[in-house]
């Protein structure tokens, strides 16, 4: 008798537990949304496979989004001349046949915060590309964080001409 | 011949499991009675003593055993005249034996143990020592067998354990993980083998523990904290790894283990040869295995949206060897024992080559599919050497252990040079560092343990003392964590109390102190910085911090009927911060991170509570094991909203900060024995973790795994070498409390399938296991794999083929 009522007190005990295990604990309260690089923003420059000019100014931007708030956001542009790629885009562009060893390669790495933690925002930049740089495949990697911490990035690869 | 000394352990394991007890029940009509009492060298009696009488000249049928009752006392009635062989045996003891003539007078004798090391022997067969560690201590604790481990065979050792509720993995490939338990790991876990903590670089997600799971005995697992043995870092649980058991005297005997694995084309052998006269042994052992690319049931894998095609659903660049030797030699007297332990493990790994870490990297994916074997780069490489030297001593009431330890963990990650942030385009070659190594991490330490056991009246005592000796230096291109030296002494005092025979209490206090002293660390490369110009920044400053650390615990052990085991711990841990926690000031450009330390953090510290009760009676065993556990200051690496462009080179800024952390949940166990062979079983586990303070208020812990069932239902006779067939399910739902950066996982259900059969080919036995993991093939992503953040699914459908062949020659 007094078993019995163990056994099924035990197994009162284990279902709860299970049930308990199976019920989703829902803060409400935690962003768990990665902000968007906006890829569907018809003035966003550079895109994939983008060429530009030396001695020119590349003139970035690009639409963010997040359901909360924004951060900040980085922009970095560094060669690829050994094709290493961390290029995050569906489908490649034609890289340079050869691959070749830089001497004076252009790199670009900044980052701003973008003011009023908003949950759009639309940012320009204006990069100048100096005459003297070695032409050839480079990659453009755009990063933003949202306020919670979540980063979203997109590696683009452009060509300096 | 031969023959017959190999099958007689076996037919009198057999008998003692099965005929013994009957025997013992047996009345024989004519003979006399041979009884006693056995106690230990302080006169306490010790219960559940093994006791045989029997003889070479006698059959085995002829064998009797008993057991001693809770008074220590054991006896045999109707024994026929003649001459006997009895041996005592209980675990934590010497063995005990003597020449016993019966006559036509009842035989009356004091037995006392002694402390002593565990042999291996057929007795052991049915020995009973897991249920009475699990009595015995109020922690939370699962004891699993050799033989667990290779029904569950996985690619490493936690892996081969996660079945057990509440542990899980963090694994990187198909060859390596680390241990997870009830959420927690990296350095809040601790692995102890052969009694020395294990240390390699625990901080680290990509690579698995250095340990050869051939040459595993026992693994007793802590679930919960367990600082007040183990010391700092067993905030989360403790994995203590024993050694296989010492070969029996006057044996020798070989054994060969062989391993085929379907999904990595993995095969792998180990072979062990040992020997032992009365008191000397020696033992070696030598494992080697190798496995190639794994496959998972996918032909492209997005890392980000890039699409990434798999020809023959291999994922490139996984392959892997492992190479371990093992030297072990000791001497067991009844007083004084002695055992030196030397080891080494080699293991070698590539990375997935089309990411590197979360980098997408651009391969040359004609010469990684070439071949499924080779190891390119990206890839790793560790060495870990060992030398223990084990020492046991027995003085009056006194049990005095000692341990003294050296080991050294050398890991190497190599990969093609690529400049990220300010480095220089071409790599130059005056620095002394080949292009491609980019970490590397050389870690010596020396550890001491002493421990004394001593019983007064119904107190059990243990006095210990621990200390360690740290010496980290780094390498390569990269920089993550300075070079560090460190030092810790620790003493604590453990009582456990019988009060009744059924009501047990403990109490245990613990005093830490540790010394950390950081190296300076400079750039090799000039960087911007933020007054214009160039510098070589100082990634890591000079620091020297020490720690101390009073942690305590309590608990009970309640026995309120035979069937029913209660039992409840309320405990303080702690654990000292780590060099990356102190002192990062790098770039990981594998997660694209930045990581920064905080040289002013505090000692972690834990309270938590751990109830279970276990009841066990008519083919029922239900076990419910709850937890509550609260962090004033857990030491949490938090993404935050801001990226730097000078010491960071642009990458997200991961600060380590302090918050306050509440974590609860349980395991169940439900298992019900249907008839003589099939047993029906349920795992489950549950775990919440919520950040109370902090930047993430709100938020879970990274690495939390979601709740999960496993449903076995297993077929195996109660029979020596019988077959068995299991069938597990292991359900997982989806885990959507997730912090940055990592991502929700869906649920996803897979089946594993398992049998094995003990046979007889040529006279010798033979243990042949075979597993079918991910039965289905099903595509799911396991929550805390490595190779999560870049949604790369886990291994597809893997037959495993294990055979054991166990020689084992006794000389006469």
């Amino acid at each position: 008798m007094e078993r019995i009522k163990i056994k099924h007190l035990f197994l009162a005990f284990g279902i709860l537990s299970l049930a308990l295990a199976c019920s989703e604990n829902n803060d409400g309260t935690a962003d768990t949304e990665y902000p968007v690089i906006d890829a569907s923003f018809t003035e966003s420059f550079p895109q994939q496979c983008s060429v530009v000019k030396r001695g020119k100014m590349l003139v970035f931007r690009a639409r963010f989004t997040d359901n909360v708030a924004l951060g900040s956001f980085t922009v970095n542009v560094h060669n690829n001349f050994n094709h290493h790629s961390h290029t995050t885009e569906y489908g490649e562009c034609a890289d340079d046949p050869e691959e070749k060893t830089p001497v004076d390669p252009f790199t670009y790495n900044k980052s701003f915060d973008i003011p009023g933690a908003p949950r759009t925002y639309e940012a320009e930049l204006e990069i100048t590309i100096p005459d003297d740089v070695d032409p050839g495949d480079y990659h453009f990697e755009i990063r933003v964080v949202d306020q919670t911490g979540w980063q979203t990035l997109r590696g683009l690869s452009i060509k300096i001409q | 011949m031969r023959i017959v000394h190999l099958v007689k352990p076996l037919i009198r394991a057999l008998v003692m499991v099965h005929i013994g007890w009957a025997a013992l029940n047996y009345a024989h009509a004519q003979g006399a009675g041979v009884a006693g009492q056995v106690t230990d060298s302080i006169g306490n009696p010790v219960v559940g003593a093994h006791v045989a009488l029997g003889g070479a000249d006698v059959r085995a049928s002829g064998h009797r055993t008993a057991t001693t009752d809770s008074s220590g006392i054991f006896s045999f009635s109707g024994v026929p005249t003649g001459d006997y062989r009895m041996v005592v045996r209980k675990v934590g003891y010497a063995d005990w034996g003597t020449t016993v003539s019966v006559g036509r007078n009842a035989v009356k004798l004091a037995v006392v143990l002694k402390g002593g090391v565990r042999v291996l022997d057929e007795v052991l067969v049915i020995d009973n020592h897991v249920e009475r560690r699990k009595q015995e201590e109020s922690l939370n604790v699962e004891v699993v067998s050799k033989d667990f481990v290779y029904r569950n065979l996985g690619g490493s050792l936690m892996e081969s354990l996660e079945r057990l509720p509440g542990v899980q993995t963090i694994g990187i490939g198909s060859g390596q993980s680390k241990p997870l338990i009830r959420g927690l790991g990296f350095n809040r876990v601790v692995v102890v083998d052969r009694g020395v903590k294990h240390e390699g670089q625990q901080w680290g997600s990509d690579h698995g523990l250095e340990l050869d799971q051939f040459a595993v005995g026992e693994v007793e697992l802590i679930k919960g904290a367990a600082s007040f043995v183990y010391g700092s870092d067993a905030i989360g649980g403790a994995v203590d790894v024993k050694p296989e058991p010492v070969p029996a005297p006057h044996t020798r005997s070989v054994s060969v283990d062989l391993v085929g694995r379907s999904n990595n084309l993995g095969y792998g052998g180990s072979v062990r040869a040992g020997g032992r006269s009365d008191r000397w042994f020696v033992d070696a052992r030598s494992t080697y295995r190798r496995y190639g690319d794994y496959r998972v049931p996918t032909d492209t894998v997005y890392v980000y949206d890039y699409a990434v095609a798999l020809p023959h659903r291999r994922l490139r660049n996984t392959a892997g060897r492992e190479t371990d030797l093992h030297f072990t030699a000791g001497y067991l007297g009844s007083r004084f024992n002695s055992i030196l332990y030397l080891s080494n493990t080699f293991h070698k790994t590539g990375f997935f080559a089309n990411a590197h870490g979360l980098e997408p990297r651009r391969v040359d994916a004609e010469l990684h599919d070439r071949l499924a074997r080779d190891i390119l780069f990206p890839s790793q490489q560790v060495n870990h050497f060992k030398a223990i030297s084990r020492n046991a001593i027995h003085v009056r009431a006194h049990h005095i252990e000692a341990e003294l330890g050296f080991q050294r963990n050398f890991r190497q990650e190599h990969s093609p040079y690529v400049a990220h942030g300010y480095m220089p385009p071409i790599f130059p070659d005056t620095l002394g560092i080949p292009a491609s190594l980019e970490r590397e991490f050389d870690k010596q330490v020396y550890s001491l343990n002493v421990k004394d056991y001593m019983e007064v009246d119904r107190h059990q005592l243990t006095f210990g003392l621990n200390g360690e000796l740290q010496h980290n230096r780094i390498g390569g291109w990269t920089f993550l964590v300075p070079a560090f030296d460190q030092s810790t002494v620790g003493a604590f005092a453990y009582d456990r109390y019988r009060l009744t025979d059924r009501l047990l209490l403990h109490g245990a206090v613990r005093f830490d102190h540790g010394n950390l002293r950081m190296h300076g660390y400079r750039d090799w490369f000039p960087s911007d910085v933020p007054g214009g110009g160039q510098a070589y920044l100082v990634r890591a400053a000079e620091l020297h911090r020490r720690f101390n650390s009073l942690v305590w615990s309590v608990g009970i052990n309640y026995e309120p009927l035979e069937s029913l085991l209660l039992k409840a711990n309320v405990g303080k841990s702690f654990r000292m911060p780590i060099a990356k926690e102190l002192s990062a000031d790098g770039v990981n450009y594998h997660y694209f991170s930045y990581e920064r330390g905080n040289p002013s953090l505090s000692a972690e510290q834990s309270y938590q509570a751990d109830v279970s009760a276990e009841w066990r009676a008519g083919g029922w065993e239900i076990q419910i094991s709850p937890f509550y556990n609260y962090f004033p200051n857990y030491i949490y690496l938090n993404p935050t909203a801001s990226f730097d462009h000078f010491y960071g080179a642009g990458n997200q800024v991961f600060e380590y900060q302090e918050s306050r952390v509440l974590r609860y949940g349980g395991e169940v166990h439900v298992s019900r024995r249907v008839g003589r062979s099939l047993t029906a079983e349920v795992l489950g586990e549950y775990l919440y973790s919520r950040q109370l303070s902090g930047d993430k208020k709100g938020f879970s812990l990274p690495f939390s795994p979601p709740p999960s069932l496993v449903m076995g239902l297993s077929w195996a006779p109660d029979r020596k070498g019988s077959p068995y067939v299991s069938v597990d399910y292991r359900l997982a739902a989806a885990q959507n409390r997730i912090v940055p950066p990592e991502k929700k996982t869906d649920g996803y259900g897979v089946m594993a399938l398992r049998a094995g059969v003990e046979a007889t080919v040529g006279g010798m036995p033979i243990q042949v296991n075979m597993q079918v993991q991910n039965l289905l093939d099903t595509r799911y992503m396991e929550h805390t794999s490595f190779y999560r953040l870049i949604e790369l699914p886990e291994m597809g459908r893997n037959v495993i083929f294990s055979l054991r062949i166990p020689v084992v020659n006794k000389q006469s």
